[in-house]
């Protein structure tokens, strides 16, 4: 018998499941698929504020101006200079597929190599003792066989002496 | 037609973890009936209503209508806003609009969040874009984790310093009745608490809370008619940066040196608009949404209150403590209160109770003639009000 001390409520269980399809659109698509087919990581630059983009966007968010076309795209990294990070220890739910993370999860801010461009990504170090701000990383792509034409084509970002 | 525009009521509910007593339109008309009692005035009195929270967390989108007998909206003007953690801020600029226009005398203004009823970090993470950033984005947290690395690289900025701005935000929300998180922590207490996302461990990162708040404007001529401590807003900004996936591409003033850009451009528009140059002297009191222990220091210095790497440096002096020099959230903040659709709004309504003298327990000892209330969003959106005790 419960306590007549402790109210009891009517709580109704509502599971939503949306499945949805998010076009890339072109730019993005792009960069993802050069991701798969060559490997590599593109940026690009307006024209008018010489602000670079990674991934490739088609309109530039500062001054709003057409960026440079496919033909003039910079492939940039696939090393780079870390600049900020932080370590997940305690387990979410990723939003995309609804699994548990597995943790530690670490992210970094990477300024990759030939642009003043950063790209978020995973890294492969979780040791908080070992990452510093300023220590250089390289991509670390998977096979490519096994590419989908993802952000996760790119592994992690791993550690460089 | 243009008119000027104060804040004339204040409500708010109590914040907790949980209240499965209440849905969300008897949770929201606890704090309209709370801010009508404290303007005295009647639904009657109102002319528009705008309503706020992030649809996601609730998990239905028509909230302004469906909440219409508990906010009092039927046949009136209004509007709904929906912006993530800006929504209480948007909210009162929106209700500046609508009244300063002229179109409205007055507008009830509603942030709530029930955050018991669904998990925040998925329902929250779908604020980012789907191929570049929702992978990565645990939460709202790993933006605000890797900004905190950052600050302590480019300052020195220790993470026991984060540890005793937390400690400090406890002190103040202890003695606020309508604060979430109140028990007192030392800063050895919160550098031992469970680490969440590194350097971000649970008492450094705001709670889940539930809760509402509401504020009532008026125009100039009907807010002198019917208050007898209107709190003016006398400006406000509102700032969007660029959208990116991660948290410091299009944040560059050079290259390789991030800074959230939008911050420091609402600080700046509002201190020069003003003709503020030494704003601790001329700000008393400033309510910042301050979701994880570092902010209330670093953007400090992003908004223009103190210079580079002064931030930490000010809170470890205890100037931005409740008695201090230059207090900030002497309510406790967002780190201590959190239901994410009403923590915008409670800052402004909080800094409009410093100015009347009525926050009670957690009013500081300053005499405030002029507070600021900020509002931030996971893209780093950002707005920034300015209240005045007294029209020029």
């Amino acid at each position: 018998m419960k306590s007549n001390t402790v109210p009891e409520f009517i709580l109704h269980d509502v599971m939503l499941k949306i499945p949805y399809k998010w076009a890339a659109g072109e730019y993005m698509g792009e960069f993802l698929t050069q991701l798969k087919e060559s490997g590599r990581i593109y940026s690009n630059r307006c024209p008018n504020c010489g602000r670079y983009s990674c991934p490739p966007r088609p309109v530039c968010g500062v001054c709003h101006t057409k960026t440079e076309p496919r033909d003039k795209w910079k492939a940039i990294g696939p090393q780079g200079t870390l600049l900020g990070f932080c370590v997940t220890e305690q387990s979410f739910m990723v939003p995309n597929t609804g699994k548990m993370l597995e943790v530690p999860y670490s992210i970094g801010i990477i300024l990759l190599d030939g642009a003043p461009v950063t790209l978020q990504h995973r890294l492969a170090e979780s040791n908080t003792e070992k990452l510093k701000p300023g220590m250089r990383v390289e991509a670390v792509f998977k096979p490519k066989e096994q590419r989908l034409g993802d952000i996760f084509d790119i592994i992690h970002f791993k550690t460089i002496s | 037609m243009s008119q000027r525009v104060a804040i004339v009521g204040v409500g708010m509910t109590r914040h907790t973890s949980r209240r499965p007593d209440v849905n969300d339109g008897e949770l929201i008309n606890e704090a309209v009936t709370a801010a009508l009692a404290d303007a005295q005035l009647s639904i009657k009195d109102i002319d528009s209503v705008v309503i706020g929270n992030m649809d996601f967390f609730e998990g239905h989108y028509l909230s302004d209508a469906m909440m219409m007998d508990y906010t009092g909206a039927r046949l009136k003007k209004g509007l709904k806003m929906n912006t993530g953690g800006t929504v209480g801020s948007m909210e009162v600029v929106s209700g500046f609009y609508n009244v300063a226009s002229g179109i409205c005398d007055t507008c009830l203004v509603i942030g709530w969040e029930k955050h018991d009823e669904t998990a925040v970090t998925p329902a929250i993470s779908t604020m980012g874009d789907a191929s570049l950033d929702r992978p990565f984005v645990v939460g709202a947290l790993t933006g605000l984790a890797i900004e905190g690395i950052e600050y302590m690289h480019r300052t020195g900025c220790q993470l026991e310093h984060a540890a005793m701005a937390r400690a400090q935000s406890s002190q103040n929300a202890a003695r606020n009745p309508h604060a979430h998180l109140r028990d007192k922590y030392t800063p050895e207490e919160v550098m031992n608490a469970r680490m969440v996302q590194y350097p971000l461990n649970l008492l450094m990162v705001c709670p889940t809370s539930v809760g509402a708040c509401v504020t009532i404007l008026a125009g100039e001529k009907k807010a002198k008619k019917i208050s007898k401590k209107p709190v003016w807003i006398k400006d406000h900004t509102t700032v969007h940066p660029e959208y990116t996936g991660n948290h410091y591409q299009g944040q560059f003033d050079l290259p390789g040196y991030p800074r959230r850009t939008s911050m420091m451009m609402a600080g700046s528009t509002i201190l020069k608009r003003n003709h503020i140059t030494q704003p601790m002297k001329e700000i008393q009191v400033f309510e910042m949404y301050d979701p994880c222990a570092f902010v209330q220091m670093s953007w400090l210095e992003d908004f223009g209150i103190c210079g580079h790497a002064e931030g930490w440096k000010m809170m470890e002096k205890g100037m931005t403590a409740l008695e201090g020099a230059f207090p900030v959230n002497p309510s406790g903040g967002v780190l201590c209160t959190n239901a994410i659709g009403d923590s915008g709004i409670m800052r402004v309504a909080e800094a409009a109770l410093q100015i009347r003298g009525d926050a009670g327990e957690h009013q500081v000892t300053r005499d405030v003639r002029t507070a600021l209330a900020s509002g931030f969003g996971g893209a780093f959106w950002t707005d920034l009000l300015l209240l005045k005790k007294d029209l020029d």
